[in-house]
């Protein structure tokens, strides 16, 4: 205990007192970690609050539910609750229907709308209608007893300003109607789902409402022992061929797995803001450690250990890690706030769905974080730690400090591990997923740009040996010593600008990246989902496209007497090999007409005879690569309870946000399952003249005709294609805020070390204006220096953000979402932000230039 | 009676030590024997370059010989582990360097208690004793001073202070008044005297100056690394 005290001591009197006397280097870096720390905190914590409210969601649906028997694709016949009734072993067994449904007044969001059998519920959901007398506690027995009666939770009770005896119309694209708000659900279990926006139904008013005359959604099973394969056994001989039984946290698993790979993905690039931050660390730790050279070796001198220094050195690291992360808790709310809300309307779109409510501080997450941050520093003061511990006692009897910089020799083994790295980093991206995660990839992609980092140091001194004549003649004198300086350049400097590679590497490659997603995705926006006018029932995608167009309505479309082609489609959201995927049924011959796929590694006139004649089908290639399902290969698939198999003709670029795509032809589907029903149609006009008035024309004409009655989804081609892009620039919003965040860390980083080198070089620039150098010209060559470095910086990060670009397009987003993208150097972006970021680099060699204005050439004739 | 008591507290025997840079080899000492008792007070003398300070490194355990033998209140130094190093600079040796050395971020109570939390000692227990020798030293009024805010003079008996607190059966003085002018470098070399009669402890001075000779048992000339004449002085 005494010993600890001692330590702390230590730490305060040399380093806390060390650290006081420098405090706007300390600030710099502090305020580096801090940002750090709130991008991985912030971007972790944010993520945590949409999985929390999707898993709490999901838990709250399912309830105390073991298994669930659902129908991929359809729906289950509501005779089957009776049959399952009888089974003994069942606790259990309750109808659900489930869906999305709006209000009827203009500008009010869509809630869910649960239908459940009260009576058989009891034993599954914890649901309550608020009481105050005995006549209200009864109220759910209502539910039963009148049609079109609902109980809303109260938050949705609230927004929609409805209350019992209230009625409130709401539509679905079989009806609108009319419902009675019989009550309002006790603020627990169900009615906190989707953060409250949630009413409940009789399932028989839901079937009613929906058009669903003997379908459910699906039945929820309670076993009296969840295991029993008896019980299971007796359950699954009353399916009917298609039906399944599955695990009732199914959806809640599959959700939890998308969400978590997107948190590691956010996580990994937020970590390299915290990386760079090490950087920052190393150098101000090795800084003071070099300034406190002799200091330390008196220490030693007194009796203290080389284990004693190097743990007062980390300690330094970890004390600035600490400290960082104190900063960014309370600093980070602004940010993480912006970040829950915009993360949770990525995963809303690409993933499930989630309401997010707001912020819940995980100790967990913030111990993580903590222990990341403090751990990332105190790696940063490792290698000055070490290198303290090699400074030897006797060095307390030299009168002289170091002096100046010596001139050492290109590093070779810096050189040599840096290209090591470089080189391994594609044989460690081939390495396979580990628990479906690429995490390989991650580790290729920080081998490279360390790797990359690491050359920096040759490449400086390299420089310095060729540049200065013709800087001479560029810049002058001026310039001439500072790229004279190049040539000696240490670690610490070169650590530095080794900061600012990563940051610009991870530009680079990320503006390559999403230019070329973007380029991609505007290609396939316009060929795959071309079309006019797109119609579907209303709110078809958050329902998972369960309800068709009703028939009169494809009937109508059918009569209509309009220029325009029809590509009627259907889709079903089905699992293979439990991977969800879309089924998608579209009149391909209308597509090829005016569309196409964007086929890898074919030409769609390879395969457009056989898909339209029911010979195959294409996978996306998200789906070929989560399922492994290659060309050639065959896919199969149950429809209608029967098996169908077919060869995989070509793998198409789909960029749908939920999961892969298999596509066939729509009347092989319709001949093969003998639905006719159509999941949506997408209309085409054939004179292309005055479009926007034909599409105007025909929306008004699908309102008159069916849209009163069935509400509907008409979106114009481009309003579509317009929101898919919206969607697209909206995920990449936190990247590029994570993405400054690192740059702004790597200039504070250039900053810094600018200033320590005018004041380690006191001496010498001292000497330059003893021999006549003017401050001006001080300045100009410490400005030079600035340009080189950050120029230096800028050049090796351009070479390794070209190679990292190839990494994240063809390794990491394959691996973390399944596909690839054209590749496609932004060279305007480029061209344009380099030397934005020279220049604000440049900005933050201000303090540096001014700190040579307090130079006085007297310093000359003092020692040391 | 004294000197029937006093035992060889230093025994040196071929002693050398050799730095080399590139391919050159220089003898910082070279076949140095020296047997010094306790409670001796010797003084080093030679030019620049003599092997004074080296001498005075190898004493201290800030460095170990190259050959020979060098063993210190029954240490054997050559064989010390980095570890025993550190316990023998802790606990047997004082040093004191002409550039005081003292930590710039540390007051003078809290440079002088350093070697003291090195030995794990209380703290209090540590700040007692050091109170106690900087008044003896008169420099008490500046314990809670850095040593920015000193004169020469207060460092270096500041740096005394410290070299005393653990107590050391040997204090080694690196040309303690090479920083000082005359009246400081008297009242300096005069403490060591006092230190070296009052507690009793083996005292080396290495240094230029006369200063110390009216205070000195021995003095032993050093030049090139070798010892060259070695003289009685009255005590």
């Amino acid at each position: 205990m005494r010993g600890l005290r001692h330590f702390l001591r230590y730490l305060l009197w040399m380093n806390g007192r060390t650290l006081k006397r420098h405090p706007w280097r300390v600030c710099a870096v502090l305020l580096g970690i801090a940002l750090g720390a709130i991008a991985f905190t912030g971007v972790r914590l944010a993520v945590d609050a949409s999985l929390d409210s999707f898993t709490q969601s999901m838990n709250l649906l399912s309830g105390k539910a073991d298994w669930s028997v659902v129908r991929p694709g359809g729906r289950v016949q509501e005779d089957l609750v009776a049959e399952l009734r009888n089974v003994p072993g069942l606790r259990g067994v309750s109808p659900v229907i489930m869906s999305y449904v709006a209000p009827t007044e203009a500008n009010q969001e869509p809630f869910l709308l649960i239908g459940l059998a009260p009576i058989l519920d009891r034993q599954f959901r914890d649901w309550q209608v608020l009481s105050g007398d005995k006549e209200s506690r009864n109220l759910w027995l209502d539910l039963m007893r009148r049609p079109y009666t609902l109980v809303l939770s109260r938050r949705l009770a609230t927004r929609l300003g409805r209350g019992p005896g209230d009625e409130i119309g709401l539509e679905h694209v079989h009806q609108a109607k009319r419902f009675h708000v019989l009550g309002i659900l006790e603020p627990k279990g169900l009615a906190l789902v989707h953060n409250g926006n949630i009413a409940v139904c009789d399932v028989a008013t839901m079937q009613e409402f929906m058009g669903l005359h003997g379908k459910i959604d699906r039945i929820d099973l309670r076993f009296d022992n969840r295991e029993d394969p008896k019980t299971m056994d007796q359950v699954k001989a009353l399916l009917p061929p298609g039906t399944v039984v599955q695990p009732a946290t199914a959806r809640k698993d599959m959700g939890k797995e998308l969400i978590s790979s997107y948190q590691l993905n956010l996580s990994v690039l937020s970590f390299v803001s915290l990386f760079v931050g090490l950087f920052l660390v190393y150098s101000l730790v090795s800084i003071n450690a070099a300034s406190r050279r002799r200091d330390l070796a008196v220490f030693h001198s007194l009796g203290a250990s080389s284990r004693l220094v190097f743990l007062l050195i980390l300690s330094e690291g970890a004390l600035l890690g600490i400290l960082g992360w104190l900063i960014a808790i309370p600093a980070g709310r602004f940010l993480v706030k912006y970040w829950v809300a915009g993360i949770g309307n990525t995963i809303n779109t690409l993933f499930v769905r989630v309401e997010v409510s707001g912020l819940q501080l995980d100790p967990w997450e913030l111990v993580l974080s903590f222990l990341v941050t403090v751990l990332i520093s105190a790696a940063g003061a490792y290698k000055p730690a070490r290198q303290a511990t090699r400074i030897q006692p006797r060095e307390v009897m030299i009168l002289e400090g170091g002096g100046g910089m010596a001139w050492r020799g290109p590093k070779v083994r810096t050189a040599v591990l840096g290209a090591v790295l470089v080189v391994a980093a594609w044989p460690l991206a081939e390495l396979p997923l580990v628990s479906r995660s690429p995490i390989a990839g991650y580790v290729a992609v920080f081998s490279l740009i360390v790797g990359f980092s690491l050359l920096t140091l040759p490449f400086l001194q390299w420089g310095g040996e060729r540049v200065p004549r013709v800087l001479r003649r560029l810049g002058g004198v001026p310039a001439f010593l500072a790229a004279r300086y190049l040539r000696g350049v240490d670690e610490r400097t070169s650590i530095s600008v080794g900061a600012m590679v990563i940051a610009v590497s991870l530009f680079v490659s990320l503006a390559i990246m999403v230019h070329s997603f973007r380029e991609t995705v505007t290609l396939w926006v316009n060929q795959t989902l071309s079309g006019d006018l797109f119609v579907r029932a209303e709110m078809a995608g958050m329902n998972q496209y369960r309800d068709p167009l009703p028939q009169d309505v494809v009937d109508a479309f059918q009569e209509f007497e309009v220029d325009a082609e029809l590509m009627p489609y259907q889709r079903l959201y089905l699992e293979y090999r439990g991977i969800p995927y879309q089924l998608e049924a579209m009149a391909l011959d209308v597509l090829f007409r005016n569309g196409d796929f964007m086929l890898l590694d074919k030409e769609v006139e390879e395969v457009r005879d056989a898909l339209l004649a029911g010979k195959g089908v294409l996978v996306s290639e998200v789906f070929s690569n989560r399922t492994g399902l290659e060309v050639g290969e065959t896919f199969r698939v149950r429809l209608e309870g029967e098996e169908f198999a077919w060869p995989v003709l070509a793998i198409a670029r789909d960029y749908r946000t939920r999961g892969g795509a298999v596509f066939m032809d729509f009347g092989h589907f319709q001949e093969i399952t003998g639905s006719r029903e159509w999941g949506g149609v997408r209309f085409f006009f054939q004179n292309r003249d005055n479009l926007e008035a034909s599409v105007e024309a025909l929306r008004k004409k699908i309102i008159l005709c069916c849209a009163m009655e069935h509400p509907l989804e008409i979106l114009s081609g481009s309003q579509l294609r317009g929101e898919v892009l919206e969607i697209f620039d909206e995920t990449f919003a936190v990247t590029a805020v994570l993405l400054l965040i690192a740059l702004c860390i790597a200039g504070l980083g250039i900053a810094g070390t600018l200033t320590v080198l005018v004041m380690e070089r006191s001496r010498q620039l001292n000497t330059l204006i003893a021999i006549g150098a003017g401050q001006g010209q001080l300045r100009r060559m410490v400005l030079w220096e600035a340009v080189l470095m950050v120029a230096a910086g800028e050049a090796i990060g351009l070479v390794g953000g070209l190679c990292l670009s190839q990494l994240l397009i063809y390794v990491i987003n394959p691996q973390s979402f399944g596909w690839t993208f054209l590749y496609r150097v932004d060279w305007f972006t480029l061209a344009v932000s380099l030397p934005v970021i020279l220049a604000t680099a440049l900005l933050a060699a201000v303090p540096a230039t001014q700190s040579v204005m307090r130079l006085s050439p007297a310093g000359v004739l003092k020692e040391g | 009676m004294k000197e029937a008591h006093k035992k060889t507290i230093i025994a040196a025997e071929k002693l050398t030590r050799i730095y080399t840079t590139g391919s050159t080899e220089v003898a910082g000492v070279q076949d140095i024997d020296l047997a010094v008792s306790t409670g001796e007070l010797i003084v080093l003398k030679g030019n620049s370059g003599s092997g004074k300070s080296t001498l005075l490194g190898l004493l201290g355990g800030l460095d170990q010989p190259t050959r020979g033998r060098l063993v210190v209140d029954g240490r054997d130094l050559q064989l010390a582990s980095p570890k025993e190093l550190n316990r023998y600079r802790r606990d047997v040796v004082g040093m004191i360097f002409q550039t005081f050395n003292l930590l710039p971020t540390l007051t003078v109570l809290e440079n002088v208690s350093l070697p003291g939390l090195l030995a794990d000692r209380k703290y209090s227990e540590v700040q007692e004793e050091a109170d106690r020798f900087l008044e003896w030293l008169n420099i008490r009024s500046r314990r809670d001073h850095y040593p920015g805010q000193l004169s020469g003079g207060e460092m270096q008996r500041a740096a005394i202070v410290r070299a005393l607190i653990n107590r050391p059966a040997i204090i080694l003085a690196d040309e303690p008044t090479g920083n000082l002018d005359s009246t400081n470098g008297e009242a300096v070399m005069a403490l060591l005297g006092e230190v070296n009669a009052r507690l009793e402890s083996t005292v080396i001075i290495a240094t230029h100056s006369t200063l110390a000779d009216q205070y000195a048992t021995r003095q032993i000339c050093l030049k090139d690394g070798a010892i060259t004449e070695i003289s009685a002085c009255a005590a």
